[in-house]
């Protein structure tokens, strides 16, 4: 499947080829060096269960691009993929043109640390020198409503709290790549209608964002591009309309 | 190869912030470890303190092991001893604790780990000044050959980081690991010359002075920081050979299997 090119060729800022993965399931417990020599002679069922099989794309920078598919299908081992928390297997190859950090629920935040410490921390990782946080420190904290909470531990955070702390720092801290995954699912809605206005504006500052998303509503508006995954394999890949239409169709 | 060298040296301190980022880590585990509580720095006196108290009358008192200035002899085996066990226990889940990081594409995991070994060794710095103080107390003066310390602490801080590299890795496939580390710490405190007298020990033991390398940091730092006399060069030698072989091993494991560590934990 080729990719359409758009009318405006922008860089590739994420180019994936050739990514499968496999995942092997096996049904005793082999991660302990006890449970390794009590089982040296024995065979358990381990059966192999492919996630993702045969996913090629390129996305270009700049772009809003949704992915969809149901529960199972293998969205958030593609986002992992994509954003290098998980390898794929051999063969496979990802590009990535850029910072990127990854949002779901509290994935790069340590609950130990306070939020100005997570703050520190994620900026550092995605590149910015410790002044430059200490300059766009006050803008997280406001956008992301916490200015109270500043010196707290995330770990007695609410779950919308955590996610408005890591949207904030992904944006301020010029992520060149975005994953949201599902983050529209929590979150309050003054907060989302602030996301939004964001993901609006990104268009134009050159940020790609990839957005995984049951909210098809959100992917049809915000998404020119999407990929329907269906069983772990590209269903299509294209304009997000077909795209939505395919998967509703599909579970009519 | 020394061209190639400074220039990853060059890129680490200057086009990329890794150095300024693993400082900061670095400083923030600190912290965490020692100002958590009112108490944190308190308790850090305390146990050495305490465990001070507990040996001399043991070893010094009841079993008359006559070793002069035992106090600050003892202080220089545990302080070497506690850097070691907190720097390799303290990151056995390394990669499970600081999970959150992987998500980060420009982020090496040794950074992780060196922001880790440097908090230990914050901490290390701190209790060596409360060395020199109490040992100046004892009339144990400092002296030029303080300076070989560098090159022990260096071997130590090698040592301290291959293991845990080793052990961290190894972790993602054998989650008990943690328990039989415990086990291993258990038996190295005794199997070091921490408590005893190091000749006697080097006598009657010869060949742990080789299997255990933490044996002969302990006896070169005595030397070093207590009888004013240089390091026993063949024996830092083969320290530093032995810890550096088991940094690569380290190394090559870091390599092997922490790409899948999101995966495997």
């Amino acid at each position: 499947m080729e990719n359409p090119v758009n009318s405006i060729s922008s860089p590739v800022a994420i180019k994936v080829s050739n990514v499968n993965k496999t995942f092997q399931l096996s049904d005793i417990k082999t991660d302990t060096l006890k449970g390794k020599l009590f089982n040296l002679f024995v065979r358990g069922n381990s059966r192999k269960l492919k996630a993702l099989q045969n996913i090629n794309f390129n996305i270009l920078e700049g772009e809003n691009f949704g992915i969809i598919g149901r529960n199972g299908s293998g969205k958030s081992t593609l986002v992992k993929i994509m954003s290098g928390a998980y390898i794929p297997d051999e063969g496979g190859e990802i590009f990535r043109n850029g910072s990127s950090m990854l949002l779901n629920l509290g994935v790069g935040m340590s609950h130990e640390l306070t939020a100005r410490q997570n703050i520190y921390v994620s900026g550092s990782a995605l590149g910015l020198k410790i002044k430059d946080i200490d300059n766009i420190m006050g803008h997280i904290i406001e956008f992301a409503e916490l200015q109270d909470f500043v010196d707290s531990k995330i770990k007695y955070f609410s779950s919308g709290m955590i996610q408005r702390l890591s949207f904030s720092i992904a944006v301020h801290a010029k992520a060149d790549i975005i994953f949201l995954d599902e983050v529209f699912a929590v979150g309050d809605a003054k907060f989302r209608a602030k996301a939004i206005d964001i993901l609006e504006k990104s268009m134009i500052e050159k940020r790609t964002i990839i957005m995984v998303s049951h909210s098809l509503a959100n992917i049809e508006k915000y998404c020119k591009r999407a990929l329907y995954l269906k069983n772990g394999e590209m269903a299509f890949l294209g304009d997000s309309k077909t795209a939505i239409a395919m998967y509703n169709k599909d579970n009519d | 190869m020394p061209h190639i060298l400074s220039q990853k040296i060059r890129s680490w301190f200057i086009a990329t912030n890794s150095a300024e980022r693993v400082w900061m880590m670095a400083s923030i585990e600190f912290k965490l470890r020692y100002y958590e509580n009112k108490l944190g720095l308190m308790w850090a006196l305390i146990k050495p303190v305490s465990q001070i108290v507990m040996y001399y009358l043991v070893f010094q008192v009841l079993m008359n092991q006559q070793v002069e200035n035992y106090v600050i002899y003892l202080f220089v085996g545990l302080l070497l001893w506690q850097f070691f066990t907190e720097a390799t226990s303290g990151t056995v889940k390394i990669l499970q604790t600081k999970k959150y990081l992987y998500e980060y594409t420009n982020m090496k995991k040794i950074e992780i780990y060196l922001a880790s070994m440097i908090s230990s060794a914050i901490g290390l710095f701190f209790n060596l000044l409360i060395f020199i103080f109490g040992a100046i107390i004892a009339g144990v003066y400092p002296t030029y050959h303080y300076v070989f310390f560098v090159l022990i602490f260096t071997n130590l801080f090698l040592l301290s980081f291959g293991v845990s590299l080793i052990l961290s890795n190894l972790f993602l496939l054998f989650k008990d690991i943690t328990q039989i580390w415990g086990i291993v710490v258990g038996f190295g405190f005794f199997l070091s010359p921490i408590l005893y007298r190091g000749d006697l020990f080097s006598s009657k033991l010869p060949l742990l002075d080789y299997l255990n390398p933490i044996a002969g940091i302990i006896n070169n730092t005595r030397n070093i920081l207590i009888y004013s006399q240089p390091p026993d060069w063949s024996m830092l030698m083969f320290d530093l050979t032995y810890s550096l072989i088991i940094f690569l091993i380290g190394f090559v494991l870091l390599k092997k299997y922490s790409p899948k560590a999101s995966e495997l934990i």
